[in-house]
């Protein structure tokens, strides 16, 4: 027994280490058992805790570098989203205008407008669609809602329209029932509001008949509405006639270019004839 | 000693050069070991393994390691009465440090593969990058508060 106390005063260092090997060993074997699971979350519990106020304490060091790349992060963010909603609204307004166009017009080129002005006095379109995309002079731009104007210059990717609500614009044009023929022009002031000229007091117009354009245009193809009549009022000789636009120009973005063309024979006659520009 | 794997699991194994950081636990147990003897060495070990797994939740395998790192450091255990010198003292703690991180560091790339690594990635890995690590360390406390304690 003696001897015994004597090995194990002497080996004791061993002793405790295979003890101590014999506990931990155990305790990796036990790693799943429940009472351990449950000691081992609690540490984890603990150590995440510290963890988050360390973590804290130390993002107070670098907040404002924190801050600058959030910043820099947003701004990323919001022209991202700025471009998206760009796009999709695009995308919207372009399906619209195609799918709301008479089945006519789908051979029409779709375009966007990019540049306009519509002063008193020099209300001018400009759209994203030129000679490449088969735009010439003098095609004529509209929507499915009606008459926009007329292209009057085209470079290679862009074109020049000349709109119904500026000065120099006329155009040819007839009424639905009573088939009354005049010119519709625009003055300055309500950019809703064009004049039907040349109709005689004797003509059977009413209000509220549609004007389209007519046979006697020498740039619109005929059909193409372009407004309704508001008011008719009697002069001398002729009426003074208000027609309320039938495209709403504060809101025009997309148009479609007509590649169809009055014959170029009757324009020349025409021309010819009269001596008058193109209406 | 609960202060020091505070110390070592909140800062200083947060210190990470290709998967290794250094072990502030092994330098202590094993300067335990030289300075006391082997059986309180490998009770500091595991003990400190104890806490240390506590926090990691590896306890078994952190009490393995701090046990086998107090009980190889005890090998080089220098007794008062010996009447060494400083230099010796020193050799010795180096010498036991460096058994420690050896054995210990093996023990934790044979057995804990946290990050999947092959095992010819994590024993050049942890053994050798983390014993240099750890050493570098033990230098480091060893100048600034051990080698007052070993004089003492």
């Amino acid at each position: 027994m003696l001897s015994l106390f004597r090995f194990i005063a002497k080996h004791i260092a061993y002793l405790y280490f295979l003890l101590y090997c014999g506990i931990s060993i155990l305790l990796m074997q036990l790693q799943r058992k429940e009472t351990l699971d449950a000691i081992r979350q609690r540490g984890l519990a603990m150590n995440a805790s510290v963890a988050e106020q360390l973590s804290n304490f130390t993002g107070l060091f670098t907040l404002r570098q924190d801050n600058e790349q959030l910043l820099l992060q947003n701004a990323r963010l919001f022209s991202q989203v700025m471009r998206q909603k760009q796009e999709l609204s695009d995308a919207k307004a372009m399906q619209a205008a195609s799918s709301e166009a008479p089945a006519w017009a789908r051979q029409f080129k779709l375009a966007r407008i990019v540049d306009r002005r519509f002063s008193a006095t020099d209300n001018m379109v400009v759209i994203d669609a030129g000679s490449r995309q088969g735009v010439t002079t003098d095609m004529t731009v509209l929507t499915p809602d009606g008459l926009v104007g007329r292209v009057i210059e085209v470079s290679e990717n862009y074109a020049k329209i000349l709109p119904v609500i500026n000065k120099n614009f006329m155009v040819s044009v007839v009424s639905d029932s009573t088939r009354t023929l005049g010119l519709l022009s625009w003055q300055n002031g309500d950019e809703r509001i064009a004049h039907m000229e040349h109709v005689p007091v004797s003509s059977p117009l009413k209000v509220g008949e549609q004007i389209t354009t007519s046979d006697y245009s020498t740039f619109a193809i005929r059909g193409v509405p372009v407004g309704r009549v508001v008011r008719i009022s009697k002069d001398k000789l002729f009426c003074n006639i208000d027609i309320r636009l039938a495209v709403d120009f504060s809101s025009l973005s997309y148009v479609l270019v007509s590649p169809a063309k009055p014959s170029r024979e009757k324009i020349e006659i025409m021309n010819g004839d009269t001596g008058r520009k193109g209406q | 000693m609960v202060m020091l794997v505070l110390v070592q699991h909140f800062f200083i194994s947060r210190l990470v050069i290709l998967h290794a950081s250094p072990d502030l636990l092994a330098v202590f147990i094993a300067f335990i070991s030289i300075s006391i003897g082997q059986k309180t060495g490998t009770t500091y070990g595991f003990a400190a393994g104890l806490i240390s797994g506590f926090f990691t939740g590896n306890i078994g395998l952190s009490a393995l390691v701090g046990t086998v790192e107090g009980f190889s450091a005890g090998y080089f255990h220098v007794p008062d009465e010996s009447h060494a010198t400083w230099v010796k003292k020193r050799r010795m703690y180096y010498i036991a440090a460096t058994t420690a991180l050896l054995l210990g560091n093996l023990l934790q790339a044979l057995l804990n593969d946290p990050l999947s690594l092959p095992l010819y990635v994590r024993l050049p890995e942890m053994v050798v990058i983390g014993t240099i690590m750890s050493m570098i360390l033990g230098a480091l406390m060893y100048k600034l508060v051990l080698n007052k304690l070993l004089k003492d």
